[in-house]
């Protein structure tokens, strides 16, 4: 690891030369105060201080939708290659959205390595930047606020300039090509990033108990909060399709022209009706009540038992996109019995 | 209770390849070599690989299962009555049951290839059952994989002590492996009970009830037993209790379990019940485990 000062109107030139390692993608502002990720030209549009894109970075790795395999005539068949996005750059990822990856690596990169996600990944490269969080955040609860690894280089702003933290071979190769950017960080830079460390650690307002969750959950398997959710929530699947870490897809075979044949997979949730049919036409979750419950305690109960963490890392995308207002944090208070 | 729970999942560190493919969406062509109508709605296709290689090195567990796959039409899961003591080829027991296995039954002949990935999931824990008497009991289609785990422990009949199998279906037709199943219950390598709940007017030689009652028949050493069932969910209900109340430890009974596995290996996330994936620490699960999953045995 490495620490650098790099002065705030250097920004747009870090930027530009950022695009010589990849498509470099940043939040831009679609609509006021809403964001997204997208592929960057011009520079000007960037939106660093973008607390939390719409849809979060899964997106870089594995599309909406993309053919898995597919067969032309005759021919054998091939791995598709829509998936693939050759290098990317993905600059403005915070603290939450690179625990978030890391989840992701957990999922895909581990026993059956899934090719599609890999060749992406292998091939990204993260800058992350600091924010301050706002009234939906509460990553400060599941110990995501912050984070020592996950990327190439960090961007943390201070007054007039970035505290710049340089974590891999590739972000120190991005730093030697433009030694003009960057210049020794001073103590008084360490000085106001501490300062910074404790006035952000104040900023939150929201968290959420996370104290032995897996076995509260456990406990409270039968209560009636879960029916009681079940008719609030409409299982639009926003929250799933907003998670960082949600990373659910179905896949179905299709013909769109005679002598073409394609598998394609595409993002689905477990709070869609037919999310856990199986053949013969049994659905073992077939109540909204069931199938919400189940999404919490995928989260809350069964990743942590699998990988040892929730996957969960508190960026507020689902409070804010639900359209009937369900709060995670106020359904688990609810379910300790705080509400 | 939270580390007896946490065994069954292990850790998921350990980067590893399906025979069939580096790409583990990729399926390996196997051409179907035979089809055989066992019922009027469940056929047996005999496979073998076209890559010679995979054909001769493919191995796999008892309880293990494949997806296969015609592209274009469809993907779906199915089970192994065919046993991995008999190299060269395998079999799938299929019903008809939709999109892909319409296909199956209507368009593809003897000759034809299709796709197959695997093998996936845990299978049957063999390595418990040794020096052991093995209970199998079977509801309706669960005698396909009970099918391949029979085989298994007939070829390596010396390991294990006595091989009972007790077999119900509704009615003397939907049958699976009849005249095979008499045939060995003649040899003598293991004792085999069949029932049906009703003969329908067809003739039968075997009992008429649930399946539960042929238990009651049979003189078992419960604490030198270890019980396999495989079966619909209204099978497990009544079978599962009947084994508790005969006295077998809730980990020494392991049940093989049906859901809408996709992927296969532990990513798509349609077969999570609780903390598992079903296709990764499945679809075996003992009855210990099953009972701490509320929504794995019963909805």
């Amino acid at each position: 690891m490495q620490t650098f000062r790099m002065n705030t109107n250097l920004l747009p030139s870090l930027l530009e030369a950022l695009k010589h390692w990849g498509t470099l993608v940043a939040p831009v502002e679609r609509a006021p105060g809403v964001f997204s990720l997208q592929e960057i030209d011009d520079i000007t549009k960037v939106r660093p201080e973008a607390l939390r894109t719409v849809v979060p970075f899964k997106k870089l790795l594995l599309k909406p939708r993309f053919t898995m395999l597919e067969r032309v005539g005759g021919e054998q068949v091939r791995e598709g290659t829509d998936n693939d996005m050759g290098p990317v750059v993905y600059f403005g990822a915070h603290s939450c959205d690179i625990h978030a990856l890391k989840i992701l690596d957990l999922l895909y990169l581990s026993e059956f390595q899934d090719p599609y996600y890999k060749r992406n990944r292998d091939q990204l490269t993260v800058v992350g930047y600091g924010c301050f969080p706002d009234d939906k955040c509460f990553c400060s609860s599941l110990g995501t606020e912050t984070t020592e690894d996950g990327f190439d280089i960090f961007l943390t702003p201070l007054d007039g300039r970035f505290l710049v933290t340089v974590r891999t071979a590739r972000g120190d190769e991005i730093v030697c090509a433009h030694p003009e950017l960057f210049e020794p960080a001073t103590r008084q830079d360490g000085k106001e990033y501490l300062k910074r460390l404790g006035d952000r650690e104040k900023a939150f307002t929201l968290s959420l108990d996370v104290t032995d969750l897996p076995y509260v959950l456990e406990l409270k398997k039968d209560d009636p909060v879960w029916e009681e959710l079940g008719k609030k929530c409409l299982c639009c699947g926003s929250c799933s399709m907003v998670c960082p870490t949600c990373s659910c897809f179905n896949v179905i075979d299709e013909t769109p022209e005679e002598g073409r044949s394609q598998r394609v997979r595409y993002w689905d949730a477990c709070l869609y009706r037919n999310y856990a049919l199986v053949a013969g036409g049994h659905n073992f979750r077939d109540s909204r009540a069931d199938r919400v419950k189940n999404r919490y305690y995928h989260k809350q109960e069964a990743f942590v038992r699998e990988f040892g963490k929730p996957s969960c890392v508190g960026c507020g995308r689902c409070i804010e996109n639900c359209p009937t207002k369900i709060n995670v944090v106020e359904v688990f208070q609810y379910v300790r019995g705080e509400l | 209770m939270s580390v007896e729970m946490s065994k069954i999942v292990p850790p998921r560190t350990a980067v590893r390849s399906l025979p069939t493919g580096d790409n583990c969406y990729m399926p390996a062509q196997a051409r179907v070599m035979r089809i055989q109508e066992l019922t009027s709605d469940v056929r047996m296709f005999d496979l073998r690989f076209n890559d010679p290689r995979l054909a001769e090195g493919f191995t796999f567990r008892p309880g293990q299962f494949v997806e296969l796959s015609v592209l274009g039409v469809g993907e779906g899961p199915f089970s192994l009555p065919s046993s991995p003591t008999r190299r060269g080829f395998f079999q799938l027991g299929i019903r008809r049951a939709g999109v892909l296995t319409d296909f199956l039954f209507d368009r593809t002949v003897e000759g034809d290839s299709v796709g197959i990935r695997g093998p996936l999931g845990n299978g049957f824990p063999i390595e418990l059952l040794k020096g052991h008497d093995v209970l199998l009991v079977a509801g309706g289609l669960g005698m396909v994989p009970l099918r391949g785990m029979l085989h298994y422990l007939i070829d390596l009949r010396d390991h294990f002590g006595r091989v009972i199998l007790l077999y119900g279906t509704r009615s003397p037709e939907q049958v699976l492996f009849r005249e095979e199943l008499e045939s060995l219950a003649r040899r003598g390598d293991a004792e085999i009970m069949l029932s049906v709940d009703t003969t329908q007017g067809k003739p039968w030689g075997g009992k008429v009830g649930v399946v539960t009652q042929l238990i009651d028949d049979v003189k078992l050493d419960v604490a030198g037993t270890y019980a396999i069932a495989c079966g619909p969910p209204v099978f497990y209900k009544f079978m599962l209790d009947k084994l508790v109340r005969l006295g077998f430890a809730k980990d020494h009974m392991f049940l093989s379990l049906e859901r809408r596995m996709e992927c296969g290996v532990g990513k798509c996330g349609h077969c999570a019940v609780g903390y598992t994936f079903t296709c990764l620490h499945g679809p075996v699960f003992s009855y210990w485990d099953a009972i701490n999953l509320p929504e794995l045995i019963y909805t």
